[in-house]
């Protein structure tokens, strides 16, 4: 396969003016650039600006040196290095993007199968936004031809920007304005084209797609053991086609009786096994909620099931049913046959509401939070605003429920069965945040990518109609930032324990990023059954593949692994911020904050060398006393003086 | 302690307890105890039983002891030894429930019974037996007292002196005078060898010409001289009485002027650019008739001053920034949010809450008037007056801030020690009335210094490496100034600390000619404090300094700084006339297609013109920071935040256990830790005799050499830490009870708040 240059376009998003910084860096980046010239990551976004804005992520700026100059040598270039099998579609001149913070600038576009590339004419260092078209969600052509013959378009991205060019009315009027073969492919699915993951054919060293095996996570937590087993019922997706193929289910319920509970659970989502407490044997499970309706049908599986799990817990005597949904909507569901488990129809059943919002008061959430951010944030009222959104109150509410799972399930250890009304959206949020809090396994970067295939994509979170990929139709009321959300609860963990995660920022914006890029299979489809339809491990890379190919980029050095370490986070306001490093970063004016991370690998790189020269020295004192008996008081090799930095 | 995992007990531990075996507590042995005292410190009153409240829901955990009132501080005497941990940080002269009087911000009674409640000041009668004393301090603590087993009458009596003795009649009344003079003479024999030179700590006092001297040649400030006229404080009673003033202008102009400025106080040069612009400070000219002659004669000498004889720019801080009403009302708003507001009930609208005290506000205020003068400084290469009606508030915060930016030197502990020294306490900022140690006139009161330290906090928490000294060291100082043992912060002058101080020496029998430095300290001399082991909590681990060096495949390479001075090219404005043209016919058309007004609009909102500031300033961030240069805050609200140390360190519903930034510190400061080691064994291989070979045995430098509080030594943070780390919030913030536990109130309590529109869209 050709080998061609995408740490070039990745570099583009970065800028070349990190370089002092990255001078700094010693040894490490050398081992590195090795690495990632073979990996050769795949640009993500880009940026907005020249300036730094470009950068998701203070650690961007630990660059090797080959990188940085490649982009030199590329911002002299006239186009992008291509991804291998990406193809240019439609080239123009004189185009004009309104920069909301620059202002107008002129410049040429190019469109391919996979971006869109704009590069200024008209300033220096050339302006050049580089972005997925996977990131957009809609094109409009803003007014007709006007009298100084100019045509408008806006984009709006999936990602807190929106972009606006213009260019001139077209002489002939059959030829297509670009922004029209634009529209093309940054809607694949609705034109009958690929998405472009599926012709994107990079090798990494090693392959994503064998991250999460569902028998050896369920080992690792010890499972099957004597409450619990696995089961192979759903192997052809016959009992529930969104759930995976492997649950795992209380030892004494038989596949009969699944099924019959399955009848009971919305869409079949019987409650399965999410994580297992290794001393305790408390655990998570997860489900879709009972099919109770306006009449309160019963189940006596069901019952008996959750007296199940409930039992397979010998600490407890005791079960949580947390109802992720606010207990009003949770009552309306009884209107399409859902509802909640009734205390008297489950003895021992605890019954709590966590008053977590739907899909769509979260989508206009975010909403809301855009127009705040982007693109600027006005002077006055920033934090009432802000409040306004809800933004941080939907991500308080729902860190409080999964710390609250958390903590029944390590103090109490009680049991917890969680459920909103499909399971799949807010359930989802809920077991994985807990399972963070509880695991520290899962805070290590293979560990963070197991709980994503695992309680994410395994369980049917649906990838495909809550993101849209490749799909022009922007209003569907199934998108929605559930994902996008979880990620910032994930942030917001990282900032209260900055040493407690193996990954990043820049991890996390990253996973963000090819969330909406479409250049990897991982976010592809609605569940585990559809993807293995559409071969995607197959036909597309995984884009655990690429990250876990420079795991450095986006390794915390600050981590420690403290095992056994449950994180209880203080789920305050006070402590809350909004993730600006991802919510505004195409404002120019902001800068990532300057990372104590970078410190700590220069930091890290003297204390090898120092190490070094300790040793070098020691080793000829060695020598020397060996050989002193001969000739005493021979003047040793003078030594630079290592100066020190304070 | 505080619980290390307050999360840990299931929810039921939350509710009070039924106090069913408070009895059993209070038939204590007696027990003789006794306070631990200061020289010079005298037991003024005290109480027996009573109840220090640690949590404002049970008293389960409340300590029993005595309470001493003594004419220094309040202090509490604990009845049982605590088998418990020492606090991180300790203090020499305070113990951990000792409260010093002029910390107190009010001294409130209470008898619950009756449902009587006074808030006490000095000489008042108490016409109820109190039966809690709640003490309001001015570092933020809330801390409560119970006298239930104590005798109405030495409860009631211990607070009448607490209120009394905290409210001074006379500045040297305060402990300090006392406290100075006995430790004086006390450690006399001590310092037999160290007087000469100041005692050993290295912050320059700038009251002698030489300390001024030196900074005119560190910043290459040739045109300017250090002038004496001030000396006896002869023109002015607020200003040092060495100051630097233009080489133009000569004394006996500068004599003729000074009447006409406001306190006579005549433009104070602050620091000078390496381009050679000047940074002065002024009074206004109380003259109109005046006004425009004596501004004339100083721009012109000003801008002979300046080596391109560039022109003067005059910034009026009193038009462009809040007044110390405004500041002292901001801060009364968020203290009370921070502290005195219920934890859960406040958390609805906790972001509009600190929106509406408008501290953040006012912080960035002063953040952003200081970076438009780093601009006009470093961007436009002019120098620039300060002018404020009395040159002794705003002048203060701002002229500190933008050294700060542009300065590196006063990034470092002795330089930023110095920096506060020179234009706060030399420059006159009334510390006596603005802290109002006296009680004696609120209008007076403004936390200016606090705002400046929270701006300090703000650059600090954005460019982490740049500084020496960390977030502690900043909440330290705050609090010093609410000990009255150190001369940086009782007086409002030099000249009334050089009156007050010669009056202490004569009635001190401390002979003439003794240094006021070593006879009556400033804050600066942490020993009077802190242990050296404690003071290494001021060490930053991340800084990068003044010729730090970084190795780099094998070699030492020290940062340098490639500055852009590409400034007049980048100013340069885009082609405008294209730019309007096209942005005019985009607004047009929006208005036409209302229906993507609605998503679009924030995008295409007129494209805005960039300022040449703005324009400097988005250049500057697409640089890479360096460390040493120039340093410029981000402006934007979101990246102003709330200094959670110094405002939540009491807090403990705000405290993380095992989190915080302090866990990044401990390992950061574990890793250099290991480098000194490392650097300490090299300096022994290339020893005085090189033939000589290090003894193997000492592997490990001195620890007095050490810098990091976390040695390399114990990996595993240890359990103590928190986000409240040094600090802790046990027994140091006692709301009155609001039943109800944070915790178990925001968990149990389902709130919504958004619309039925919700609910319908439930069912999809």
């Amino acid at each position: 396969m050709e080998k061609s240059g995408s740490i070039d376009s990745l570099g583009s998003k970065r800028s070349s003016s990190r370089q002092p910084s990255v001078d700094s860096l010693s040894s490490t980046s050398t081992s590195r650039s090795d690495r990632s010239a073979q990996a050769k990551p795949p640009s993500a976004m880009s940026s907005d600006s020249m300036s730094t804005s470009a950068e998701f992520s203070p650690e961007l700026r630990v660059k090797p040196k080959t990188a940085v100059k490649q982009v030199l040598r590329d911002s002299e270039k006239e186009e992008p290095q291509l991804l291998p099998n990406e193809t240019v579609q439609d080239m123009a001149q004189d185009i004009t993007y309104f920069c909301p913070f620059t202002g107008a600038v002129r410049g040429t576009v190019m469109v391919t199968n996979y971006r869109l590339f704009f590069k200024s004419t008209d300033r220096e260092p050339a302006f050049v936004l580089d972005l997925p078209l996977g990131v957009v969600s809609r094109v409009e052509k803003i007014g007709g031809a006007s009298s100084r013959g100019d045509v408008s378009y806006g984009l709006v991205c999936k990602d807190m920007r929106n972009l606006r060019f213009a260019h001139k009315q077209m002489e002939d009027t059959l030829r297509k304005s670009i922004f029209e073969v634009l529209i093309k492919f940054a809607f694949p699915v609705s034109n009958g084209l690929q998405i472009f993951a599926f012709e994107y054919g990079q090798v990494f060293p090693e392959n994503g797609w064998k991250v999460y095996d569902a028998i050896s996570e369920y080992k690792r937590q010890g499972i099957p053991n004597e409450s619990w087993r696995i089961t192979k019922i759903n192997d052809h997706y016959e009992l529930c086609d969104t759930y995976p193929s492997t649950l795992a289910v209380p030892v004494n319920i038989p596949d009969e009786e699944l099924r019959r509970v399955a009848a009971f659970r919305a869409k079949g989502r019987i409650p399965v096994l999410s994580w297992i407490h290794p001393e305790s044997q408390a655990t998570v499970t997860r489900c879709s909620q009972p099919m109770v309706g306006v009449n309160g049908k019963r189940s006596k599986e069901d019952e008996k099931y959750l007296q199940a799990i409930m039992d397979a817990n010998a600490q407890s005597h005791k079960l949580f049913i947390f109802d992720v949904r606010p207990c009003v909507n949770a009552a309306a569901n009884k209107k399409n046959g859902g509802g909640y488990e009734s205390e008297d129809a489950y003895q021992n059943a605890e019954l709590v509401f966590l008053d977590i919002h739907n899909i769509h008061v979260m989508r206009e959430s975010l909403r809301k939070l855009k127009d705040v951010v982007y693109p600027n944030i006005e002077d006055s009222h920033w934090l009432s605003n802000l409040e306004s959104t809800h933004w941080l109150e939907h991500i308080k509410l729902i860190l409080a429920g999964a710390l609250r799972i958390a903590d029944k399930v390590e103090s109490g250890k009680t049991s917890v069965v969680v459920h909103c009304s499909d399971g799949w959206d807010r359930t989802a949020q809920l077991t994985s945040l807990a399972m963070l809090m509880l695991d520290s396994h899962y805070r290590t970067i293979r560990g963070f990518e197991v709980l994503l295939e695992k309680e994410w994509l395994s369980f049917g979170h649906r990838f495909q109609l809550r993101i849209g990929h490749g799909d022009k139709n922007h209003t569907d009321a199934d998108r929605s930032p559930v994902f996008i959300q979880f990620v910032d609860c994930v942030w917001q963990l990282t900032r209260q324990f900055p040493a407690a995660f193996e990954f990043n920022e820049y991890f996390l914006v990253t996973i963000l990023d090819h969330l909406y890029s479409c250049l990897f299979g991982t976010f592809l489809c609605n569940s585990e059954q559809q993807r293995l339809k559409e071969e995607i491990p197959k036909r597309t890379v995984s884009l655990w593949s690429y990250i876990n190919s420079q795991l450095e980029d986006f390794t915390n050095p600050l981590y420690v692994n403290y095992s056994n370490h449950v994180l209880f986070p203080v789920v305050s306001l006070r402590h809350l911020e909004l993730w600006v490093g991802y919510y505004i970063r195409w404002n120019p004016r902001m800068r990532p904050q300057e990372p104590v991370h970078q410190r700590y690998k220069e930091l890290l790189a003297k204390r090898a060398e120092l190490q070094k020269r300790v040793d070098e020295l020691q080793r000829e004192v060695t020598n020397r006393s060996a050989s002193s008996s001969e000739r005493a008081g021979s003047p040793t090799r003078s030594i630079t003086p290592v100066q020190t930095f304070v | 302690m505080f619980p290390v995992k307050p999360m840990k007990p299931t929810f039921k531990c939350y509710l009070p307890p039924v106090q069913t075996d408070v009895k059993k507590t209070i038939d204590p042995p007696i027990k003789k105890l006794e306070p631990k005292l200061l020289p010079g410190e005298i037991v003024v009153n005290e109480a027996n039983f009573v109840r220090k409240c640690i949590s404002s829901e049970s008293s389960q955990d409340d300590l029993w002891g005595k309470l001493i009132c003594t004419n220094f501080k309040v202090s509490f005497i604990l009845q049982d030894v605590p088998s418990k941990q020492k606090p991180p940080m300790s203090h020499l002269l305070l113990g951990e429930h000792d409260i010093p009087l002029t910390c107190l911000e009010q001294v409130v009674t209470v008898n619950d019974t009756k449902g009587k409640k006074k808030v006490l000041g000095s000489n008042q009668k108490l016409k109820f037996n109190p039966t809690e004393l709640i003490l309001y301090c001015k570092d933020l603590r809330i801390i409560r007292f119970c006298f239930g087993e104590a005798g109405p009458e030495s409860a009631k009596k211990v607070c009448l002196a607490i209120a009394h003795y905290s409210h001074p009649a006379d500045l040297h009344l305060l402990f300090g005078f006392e406290y100075q003079g006995r430790r004086y003479h006390e450690s006399k024999e001590e310092r037999v060898n160290g007087s000469a030179s100041r005692g050993g700590f290295q912050t320059p006092i700038f009251d002698r010409p030489s300390d001024w001297d030196r900074e005119i040649k560190r910043t290459g400030a040739s045109e300017w001289r250090v002038c004496s006229i001030n000396e006896s404080y002869a023109i002015s009673s607020s200003l040092p009485e060495f100051i630097v003033v233009p080489v133009p202008l000569a004394d006996q102009d500068l004599k003729r002027y000074s009447v006409y400025f406001t306190g006579h106080r005549i433009p104070l040069w602050c620091w000078n650019h390496s381009n050679g612009s000047a940074l002065v400070r002024m009074a206004s000219i109380n003259d109109p008739l005046q006004q425009r002659k004596i501004e004339q004669r100083v721009f012109t000498a000003i801008t002979k001053s300046h080596p391109q004889r560039s022109e003067v720019h005059k910034f009026e801080l009193d038009k462009s920034l809040p007044n110390i009403q405004d500041i002292q009302t901001a801060f009364v708003k968020v203290r009370h949010i921070s502290v005195i507001d219920p934890f859960e009930e406040s958390e609805e609208r906790w972001l509009t809450s600190v929106e509406n005290s408008r501290w953040l506000e006012h912080v960035r205020a002063f953040l952003k008037q200081s970076a438009e003068i780093v601009y006009c400084l470093d961007g436009k290469n002019v120098s620039v007056i300060l002018q404020e009606e009395e040159d002794r508030d705003l002048n203060c915060v701002v002229s500190s801030l933008v050294q700060l930016m542009l300065d590196p030197q006063y990034r470092s502990l002795a330089g930023f020690q110095s920096l506060v020294q020179k234009e706060w306490v030399m420059a006159g900022h009334r510390f006596l009335d603005r802290c109002n140690h006296l009680k004696k006139n609120e209008k007076e009161e403004s936390p200016l210094f606090i705002l400046f330290l929270d701006c300090v906090w703000q650059m600090m928490n954005q460019y982490p490496a740049a500084f020496e000294f960390t977030d502690a060291y900043l909440t330290v100082l705050s609090d010093s100034m609410w000990i009255p043992l150190f001369s940086t912060f009782l007086f409002n002058s030099p000249k009334q600390r050089t009156q007050h101080l010669m009056d202490f020496a004569k009635n001190k029998a401390i002979p003439p000619g003794e240094d006021q430095v070593v006879f009556f300290p400033p804050v600066w001399d942490w020993s009077q404090q802190f242990s050296t082991k404690d003071q290494t909590l001021f060490n930053n681990p991340t800084y990068i300094g003044k010729g730090a060096a970084c190795v780099q495949n094998g070699e030492v390479k020290t940062f340098t700084r490639t500055k852009q001075k590409s400034y007049s090219s980048t100013m340069r404005g885009t082609a405008s006339s294209m730019r309007n043209g096209v942005k005019e016919r985009g607004e047009e058309a929006l208005v036409r297609r209302s229906s993507l007004v609605s998503e679009l609009k924030p995008d295409f909102s007129p494209v805005k013109d960039e300022s040449p500031s703005e324009r400097f300033f988005r250049d500057w961030f697409s640089q890479p920071a360096d460390q040493q240069g120039l340093l410029i805050p981000l402006l934007m609200p979101s990246h102003v935040a709330l200094w959670k140390l110094f405002f939540l360190r009491w807090v403990p519903e705000a405290c993380i256990p095992k989190g915080g930034p302090i866990t990044a510190y401990h390992k950061i400061s574990q890793l250099v830790d290991e480098i000194e080691i490392l650097q300490s064994q090299l300096r022994r291989y290339k020893g005085p005799s090189p033939g000589n070979t290090p003894l193997p045995s000492q592997r490990e430098p001195p620890l007095t050499q050490r810098r990091m509080y976390f040695k390399a030594t114990s990996p595993t943070p240890p359990d103590y830490l928190s986000s409240s780390f040094p600090f802790t919030p046990v027994g140091n913030l006692c709301r009155r009870s609001v039943y109800g536990t944070p915790i178990s109130k925001f968990l149990n309590g389902a709130r919504t708040w958004l619309s039925t529109e919700t609910l319908a869209n439930d069912a999809v």
